[in-house]
């Protein structure tokens, strides 16, 4: 067993994705002290790897990789990665004290220039789960190429311990020595940013999702649109055809009680119409069908938006999925309720997009020693005054942001983090008083 | 004049580069003298070229700097940290718009958009040429900020800045606080009601001593700038003296001879001249409506705290910051939409919601017994031809929330939803479900095809062609109609006007950035927070009230700001003050002085936007804007019009 650090912050974000980083980002700003753990390689979350966003169409990279990066060089930001809060024990008023693991990344984050020699030299071959299995990577391998930080990693369940990436690295920074480190960190105040996970679509047989190719999830949608796409285009997984006619499913995995979750997702309509016009832009030639039961356009610019993409061609069609079915060409066969016909029909595409939803991710709640973390019927993170204080937990102190309290867009995420960074503040000058 | 530029040209992730072609501009900037070294980048604002960036600038010693990107909107700050991280002045850093200028703007001519790009770059290497190291200026920020409005969205920033430590005046334009919210009971998302959550928000900032609270009031004069701005706040009186009593008051309001329609309770009702809006309301202090009130003398005469003689007061106070939460109208239908004001059963949303505060156990309108209720969904929002083409976010769940409340309390109703396809998104969605397993009707129409409301003999008879039915025309005979009016913004935007800022292509106040920036405005120093900035639920309001404060706080926080030094700067030796400039400037910044002997204008510099509006009218040519001068800006002209 190595011997604990004791580090002390005055604040302990967990999750550092753009909810995490925006609080961190505030709190530092103010000076104070702040450590985020993230469980990943990088920076970023779900929104450093998105395409372009709603309902402005920014690019997601050109508007996350600035803060991303105004996070990581903060003065008063500390940021550990592969890491995970553990246990997190409230021992009283601003007096909280979290065991923190980190996982070896292998690579010496200073010394890496990120010039990929590692990659090439790199014999194994795994899935990509950055670029959602769309590609392969090796396993010495940098996450992807707006990762912050930008350097490499091993990934040592598949790493046969060959050792050619490390005599390829020019400037000696794989280091294989490098084991666990467990550390004691004392915090007064504790933002949980911990994000969602997105519905996983094998729940649901009978659209075929594993069994036929090209029904693909759109966060794989998502990485073929990005700027930093696997392909230089859109390509359909079964046979590499560029698809010309694209079928989206919403809902899939929300509002659906047979799964487990009434609640609806928030952001799968506007993603949806956002792919759809992405691609009629990338693929002028292609329809687009979104088959939907209703359309959650209500932010700002959102049914405008909506609008626009009806204007530009993308097809809408109120009906409820029943089952998909493979042709031999690989083509996909949805039968579905149209609900404005009141009939049953089919309709054929060659390739499919489910639009899943989006699912709690609340394992941390387990960490919580004594008293224990709340959460709400669904498995987000229960807001204890949601009404006057919207990131209060039942722990006083213990404060949350983004999507840990239900499904959201970015611009509420933002907000809800500014608003978890402004109660922590109130919080950690009621300590000083 | 410099020699050491560097020049980063950034592909944007084929943003830039699928337009123009990157490496070209390159080579043809590397063949500019002065430039030492010219790149391409995939992302030039990612760290990993940041890291690159300081590296170079540090190690070979540059002395300017140029990235072609995209707006400086988005990223001059970004490059300018880089710069300064290196330890270059961030003055020396100059940012070329090759996105929105080039490649975004002529994607269909790749040649013409990329000799345009080479044009641009080479503009700004001239100026990075000609620039040269400045110093930011100083002001101490007081640390004070006047919110305004207090509804739940102001009442609770107030709140969070008084505990942030600073001094807070919260003030309203209406005699009691609370906003829209006062207005409901039950609220959706949890038990309690608008009235208790007033409460509660009113209870903690009354208790803050760095809370001031002015009712009556509004700004309606503004000077400075971010740090140190002074306002002019207006106070109406009461004419109610502080301690009141209970008994007398009521005995006064009974014999108030003047009627009018009781806007609170969206004129479903009438009040007095002399009035609070319901018993337990903040402030505990009725008022006299003066725009109403005839001077009869009548209340004077049972109740000696009426008080006549008070006067309108004027306050100065000085803040560093202002931060908006004046919330919204609902719309107001006009006449005759779906039967407004012309059928005497159709009322809006508002209305219905207090009606059933009025109601103890039957739902009554107008003498007659409601059971079975039609609600029109998006009125006043998602127009076809009308101007709101959002979507008000509330609605739908308010309505399903409104009609549940309403069957539990009168349980032989029947609830019709006509809407256009219902939006509870997020967890909201299981009260759409709860209500459709009590048993309401929904029948859904598009957008062009909404329900039609109309008068059969003394029936109201709402139709619809249902999409959910296969279009079949559908009728249902309505004792009452609600119409569920979205939100607008507030009618009155004088204080919008006054404090310059700008509004969306929804009218609500807009944003610098809605994902980076989405609570601040361009107007240095003012943020907005609730659904002033755009429609939002009570959670909503208080998560953009609880950012907002955090971003005027961060700015003020550390008692001095640093102001941009971009700013005009006036030779006195040339200056012959005739006030021209003065005239033209839309901040008041220039002031006429004496300086030995001589009267002319000086800058203040805290106030001075270096918006460049007094360059072309001063007649001597005295004044040059610092960061912009006649050499930099005659030097980009020439570039921009050479050819290569
Ligand atoms: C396909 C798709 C498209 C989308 N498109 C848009 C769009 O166009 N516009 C828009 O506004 N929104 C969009 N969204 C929504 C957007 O992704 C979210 O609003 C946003 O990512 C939420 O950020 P977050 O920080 O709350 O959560 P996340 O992005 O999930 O970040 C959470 C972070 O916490 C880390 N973490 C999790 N658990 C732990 C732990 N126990 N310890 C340490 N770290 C942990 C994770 O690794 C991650 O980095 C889209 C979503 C999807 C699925
Ligand atoms: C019918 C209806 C029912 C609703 N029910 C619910 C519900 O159940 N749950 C829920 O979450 N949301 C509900 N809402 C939404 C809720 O009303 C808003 O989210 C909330 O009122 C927004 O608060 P705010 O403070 O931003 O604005 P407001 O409530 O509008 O408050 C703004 C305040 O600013 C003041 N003001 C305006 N201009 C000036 C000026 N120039 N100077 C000084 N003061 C000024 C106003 O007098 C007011 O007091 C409902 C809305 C409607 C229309
Ligand atoms: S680990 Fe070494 S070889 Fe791999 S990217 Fe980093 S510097 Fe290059
Ligand atoms: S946002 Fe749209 S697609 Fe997603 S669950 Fe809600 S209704 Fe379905
Ligand atoms: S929330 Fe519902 S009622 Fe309101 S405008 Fe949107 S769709 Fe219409
Ligand atoms: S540049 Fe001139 S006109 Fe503009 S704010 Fe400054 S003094 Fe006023």
């Amino acid at each position: 067993m190595s011997e604990k650090k004791i580090l002390e912050y005055d604040v302990l974000v967990v999750g550092g994705g753009i909810s995490g980083g925006e609080a961190a980002l505030n709190l530092a700003n103010l000076d104070y002290k702040v450590l985020v753990v993230e469980k990943d390689l990088s920076l970023g979350g779900k929104m450093i790897a998105l395409s372009k966003v709603f309902p402005t169409l920014d690019c997601a990279a050109c508007i996350t990789t600035p803060k991303v990066s105004e996070i990581s060089r903060h003065p008063n930001i500390t940021i550990m990665f592969s890491a995970e809060a553990k246990k997190i024990d409230k021992l009283g008023e601003h007096n909280f004290e979290a065991h923190v693991h980190q996982k070896p990344r292998y690579v010496n984050i200073d010394d890496c220039t990120a010039c990929q020699l590692c990659e090439k030299a790199c014999p194994v071959s795994v899935i990509d789960e950055y670029q959602q299995g769309l590609i392969g990577r090796k396993a010495a391998f940098i996450p992807f190429s707006i990762a912050s930080p930008r350097a490499a990693a091993i990934d040592i369940t598949n790493c046969t311990l060959c050792g050619a990436c490390e005599r390829a690295c020019p400037t000696g920074c794989i280091d294989f020595t490098q084991t666990d480190l467990d550390y004691v960190v004392k915090a007064k105040a504790v933002v949980v940013a911990t994000g969602f996970k997105l519905f996983d679509p094998l729940k649901i047989p009978r659209y075929g999702y594993g069994k036929y190719k090209n029904v693909i999830t759109s966060m794989q949608m998502e990485r073929q649109l990005a700027p930093t796409r696997p392909f230089n285009t859109i390509l359909r997984p079964g046979d590499g055809k560029m698809p010309d006619n694209i079928a989206y499913v919403l809902c899939t995995g929300s509002r659906d009680k047979s799964v487990g979750n009434p609640i609806c997702s928030q952001v799968c309509c506007m993603y949806s119409i956002k792919q759809g016009q992405l691609l009629m832009g990338s693929l002028p030639m292609a329809d687009v069908t979104i088959y939907y039961l209703h359309i959650r356009a209500f932010g700002k610019g959102f049914n405008e938006f909506y609008e626009q993409s009806k204007e530009m061609g993308v097809e809408f069609i109120k009906g409820k999925i029943g089952n998909i079915k493979e042709k031999e060409n690989g083509n996909l066969i949805l039968r579905y309720e149209d609900i404005e016909e009141g009939k049953v029909k089919e309709a054929e595409h060659d390739m499919v997009v489910l639009s899943v939803g989006v699912m709690s991710n609340s394992e941390i709640s387990d960490s919580f020693q004594g008293e224990s973390l709340v959460l709400d019927d669904y498995g987000f993170i229960h807001q204890n005054d949601i009404l006057a204080s919207p990131s209060e937990t039942n722990i006083d102190g213990v404060f949350v942001a983004g999507t840990a309290t239900g499904p959201m867009d970015i611009p509420d995420s933002i907000l809800s983090a500014g608003a978890a960074s402004a109660e922590t503040t109130s919080y950690l000058r009621r300590a000083v008083l | 004049m410099k020699k050491k530029i560097g020049v980063y040209v950034c592909h944007c992730g084929g943003n830039i580069s699928d337009y123009v072609d990157v490496e070209k501009v390159r080579e043809e900037i590397e063949k500019d003298e002065g430039v030492f070294l010219a790149k391409t980048t995939m992302f030039a604002c990612a760290d990993s070229n940041q890291k690159d960036m300081v590296t170079d600038i540090a190690e070979k010693q540059l002395d300017g700097a140029v990235v072609a990107s995209c707006s400086p909107k988005l990223h001059l700050l970004t490059f300018s940290a880089v710069a300064e991280r290196a330890g270059l002045n961030k003055y020396n850093y100059i940012h070329a718009n090759i996105r929105e200028q080039a490649s975004w703007a002529h994607s269909d001519d790749k040649v013409g958009a990329t000799e345009k790009a080479i044009q641009i770059v080479k503009a700004a290497v001239a100026k990075v040429k000609r620039s040269n190291a400045l110093e930011p200026i100083r002001v101490e920020a007081t640390n004070a900020v006047a919110v305004v409005g207090a509804g739940v969205a102001g009442l609770r920033s107030a709140i969070e800045l008084a505990e942030s430590g600073s001094q807070v005046y919260l003030i309203e334009r209406e005699f009691f606080v609370g906003g829209r919210v006062a207005q409901w009971d039950d609220l959706f998302v949890s038990n309690e009601t608008g009235k208790e959550l007033i409460t509660r928000l009113y209870d903690k900032a009354m208790n803050h001593k760095n809370i001031t609270l002015f009712t009556g009031a509004e700004i309606v004069e503004n000077s400075g700038s971010v740090g140190n701005i002074s306002l002019k706040v207006k106070v109406s009186p009461r004419h109610m003296k502080l301690n009141c009593d209970e008994g007398n008051l009521e005995k006064a309001i009974e014999v108030c001879p003047v009627e009018v329609p009781d806007k609170f309770n969206f004129n479903i009702t009438t009040r007095k001249a002399i009035y609070h809006n319901f018993p337990g309301e903040y402030p505990q202090l009725p008022v006299i409506d003066m725009e109403h009130c005839t001077r009869c003398g009548e209340c004077e005469k049972v109740c000696k705290n009426v008080d006549f003689s008070q006067q309108e007061e004027f306050l100065n106070i000085k803040v560093g910051s202002v931060l908006l939460a004046t919330g919204y109208d609902p719309y107001e239908p006009k006449n005759d939409e779906f039967g407004y004001k012309t059928i005497d059963n159709v009322v809006t949303l508002p209305q219905f919601k207090r009606l059933v505060h009025y109601c103890d156990d039957k739902l009554v309108y107008k003498g007659k017994e409601v059971k079975n209720i039609a609600y029109i969904y998006c009125v006043g929002s998602r127009q076809v031809d009308g101007e709101n083409k959002y979507c008000s976010r509330y609605c739908c769940t308010a309505t399903i929330h409104a009609a549940i409340t309403a069957k539990k309390k009168y349980k032989e109703i029947y609830n019709f939803h006509f809407n256009r396809g219902i939006r509870t998104y997020g967890k909201q969605e299981v009260l759409y479900d709860e209500s459709s397993r009590m048993g309401d009707i929904y029948l859904q129409s598009f957008e062009d095809h909404p329900p039609v409301v109309s008068k059969v003999g003394d029936k109201t008879m709402v139709t619809i062609k249902d999409i959910l039915t296969a279009d079949k025309t559908l009728e249902v005979e309505a004792d009452l109609v609600v119409l569920v009016t979205g939100m607008v913004p507030r009618q009155d935007n004088s204080i919008g006007s006054l404090l310059k800022v700008p509004k969306g292509r929804d009218n609500f106040f807009n944003e610098i950035h809605m994902k980076l920036r989405p609570v601040e405005t361009v107007i240095d120093g003012v943020t907005i927070a609730g659904a002033s900035q755009g429609p939002k639920n009570i959670m909503e309001s208080m998560n953009s009230s609880l950012a907002a404060a955090t971003k005027s706080f961060s700015l003020i926080a550390a008692g001095e700001l640093a102001l941009s030094p971009t700013i005009a700067k006036i030779d006195a030796d040339n200056c012959e003050w005739c006030g021209k400039c003065d005239d033209a400037c839309p901040f008041s910044a220039l002031t006429k002085t004496d300086v030995n002997g001589k009267q002319v204008a000086v800058v203040n510099e805290a106030v001075c936007k270096g918006c460049g509006m007094c360059m072309p009218v001063c007649p001597s040519n005295a004044i040059e804007l610092i960061g912009y001068t006649d050499d930099q800006i005659e030097s980009m002209i020439d570039a921009l019009v050479s050819t290569h």
